[in-house]
């Protein structure tokens, strides 16, 4: 069963330091549990992985100031969690999250990021140690508009290279073209830290898929826009590529179900089991 | 009489003596040889005797089971509905306690009390969703709809779906090599946890439930299913007014079963003599 994240968190007394959710507490535990269902539940195959020893990797970061966290602190831990990805199944995204989570289907249909093992053991999860204390904040932790090397930006900076590295074949991006800010973020995790480190030997062809949100505004479509600079940096990096605006598919998940794009009208449950079994035909 | 008369005369007296040296040598290691051999004869005997743990048709408990156990209720707790004030670690304790070091074919509903007590949760009424053979799409379904709740979606459901789990009546260990399937045993730990864990989700339901059956088989509602078994018969008519069924079908095949199929007029009819109204809608058109 994927998780889902509820909004809400602790109301503190005193002002938080920084601008982000706390350290979720048990962290270890949720850590440790969710490397031991991925291990049992998902890929069995990988039993050589020892999960104690990927924390251990993991928790060094703990111990640095929340400010001075660089993304090769993690790279003992990203070394022990590292593995294949199946070919063709490699799936990016910006500004989707829960959709993608949605139409990756937990890893059966498309791999995300979400879907390694390096990445699900950190997923919507936040850590940091406190500011001038060993111990963990569990109050707010630094995102990026405090300090740039915050540890859980350079966990994702981290994962989403070496995800991009062992990614193969076909590989799918997801977009959102009702973003305000662009469908393709020219500053960003995809542009920065995965497009420069997708494999030219390995990689045969990038589908972009450019999703809208239902009644939502297009504000950007295939070959316009930010994702008209995407189309031509692959381009001038050699790779062959195609883009598709609303790719059936995805449609289908996302029809009727405005919510997953953060909206809040009641859908038909009817016609949402219809296109979910249309899905589920895939 | 003198004893030296028959001494054998055998060749040089250094050749008497390596013989004799030799015969010593021998029986040692003849002695050394019978020894070993009782000892590997012990060995296979006693292994076989009393085996870490029993043999049974069905998968071994999910491994590393305490620590999926634990992250998962400290995940849901934290993550998912933080509105539940729960103590994992009595969790997973009282999970654990319930069946281990018990003979796994003899799980009873009272093994569970003291966990199902722990992880007690009221779904709101007009949101459970029941699911008989469409597990996936009603989670997928729940997935956006968040409101809504499967038994997958209560704590206990999420904590123990996909895992096995059992013991040993002589060990204090989970065992992961094998667990009874239904066919060793009806009475297996993980078959009384669903089903009583069924048994209260749909005791505890109340307004409008709903049920995802699956039109694309023969009888899209099963009276052996545990949806069959159990759950409409522990829907209480107080609290519940309404059952609505959804017949899902495959896109593109031709229906096995419909809402005016025999199957769900039986489940019309159950409903009826309970006084609990019902009504259906497929997608099959």
């Amino acid at each position: 069963m994927p998780l889902q994240p509820r909004a809400g968190g602790a109301a503190g007394a005193a002002p938080a330091r920084w601008s982000g959710p706390g350290t979720v507490p048990q962290l270890q535990s949720v850590f440790l549990g969710r490397c031991a269902e991925f291990l049992a539940l998902l890929r069995p195959e990988l039993r050589d992985k020892n999960c104690t020893a990927i924390w251990e990797a993991f928790k060094v970061v703990l111990e640095k100031d929340p400010c001075s966290v660089l993304p090769s602190d993690y790279d003992l831990f990203i070394n022990l969690s590292r593995h294949s990805i199946p070919r063709d199944k490699s799936l990016f995204w910006e500004n989707n999250h829960l959709l993608v989570t949605s139409f990756a289907e937990n890893g059966h249909r498309f791999v995300s990021l979400s879907n390694v093992l390096y990445g699900m053991v950190g997923d919507f999860l936040t850590w940091c140690r406190q500011k001038n204390d060993s111990g963990l904040d569990y109050q707010s932790c630094p995102t990026s508009e405090d300090c740039e090397n915050n540890p859980v930006d350079s966990y994702w900076k981290s994962a989403s290279v070496q995800y991009a590295k062992d990614s193969s074949g076909v590989i799918h991006v997801m977009l959102n073209g009702s973003e305000p800010t662009g469908a393709y973020p020219v500053k960003g995790f995809f542009a920065d830290f995965e497009v420069p480190n997708l494999q030219k030997d390995k990689v045969t062809r990038i589908e972009i898929w450019v999703m809208h949100e239902i009644g939502g505004p297009k504000l950007e479509s295939c070959g316009e826009g930010s994702v008209k600079i995407l189309e031509e940096r692959l381009e001038k990096m050699g790779f062959q590529y195609s883009c598709i605006d609303d790719y059936q598919a995805v449609a289908s998940v996302q029809r009727e179900v405005p919510s997953l794009y953060a909206g809040q009208s009641v859908s038909f449950i009817f016609p949402l089991l219809v296109a979910l079994a249309s899905v589920a035909q895939m | 009489m003198a004893s030296h008369r028959f001494r054998v005369v055998s060749g040089s007296e250094n050749e008497a003596f390596c013989s004799k040296r030799a015969k010593i040598c021998l029986g040692v290691f003849l002695g050394l040889l019978v020894l070993v051999a009782v000892a590997v004869v012990l060995g296979i005997l006693l292994g076989r005797r009393s085996p870490k743990h029993q043999q049974w048709d069905g998968k071994g408990s999910t491994a590393n089971f305490r620590e999926i156990v634990l992250g998962r209720c400290y995940t849901y707790t934290q993550l998912v509905h933080p509105e539940l004030s729960t103590d994992c670690r009595k969790i997973e304790k009282a999970f654990i306690n319930a069946f281990i070091s018990k003979d796994p074919c003899s799980a009873t509903e009272e093994d569970y009390v003291p966990l199902l007590k722990l992880g007690d949760q009221t779904v709101p009424c007009d949101k459970t969703v029941f699911w008989s053979k469409t597990k996936e799409l009603a989670h997928q379904y729940t997935w956006v709809q968040r409101e809504m709740f499967t038994l997958e979606n209560t704590l206990l459901g999420y904590i123990a779906d996909d895992l096995s789990w059992c013991g040993d009546a002589d060990s204090s260990e989970i065992n992961h090599e094998s667990c009874p399937s239904r066919r060793n045993c009806s009475s297996n730990f993980v078959s009384v946890f669903w089903n009583l864990l069924s048994k209260r989700f749909a005791e505890n339901a109340c307004g409008m439930v709903q049920v995802l059956l699956n039109g694309s088989i023969s009888n899209a509602f099963d009276k052996n299913s545990t949806f069959g078994r159990v759950e409409v018969h522990s829907l209480q008519p107080t609290k519940v007014h309404t059952l609505q069924a959804w017949v899902v079908q495959d896109i593109g095949k031709t229906p096995r079963d419909t809402c005016s199929g025999s199957s769900l007029n039986d489940l019309k009819l159950i409903l009826s003599r309970r006084n609990i109204k019902f009504t259906c809608q497929e997608n099959y058109r």
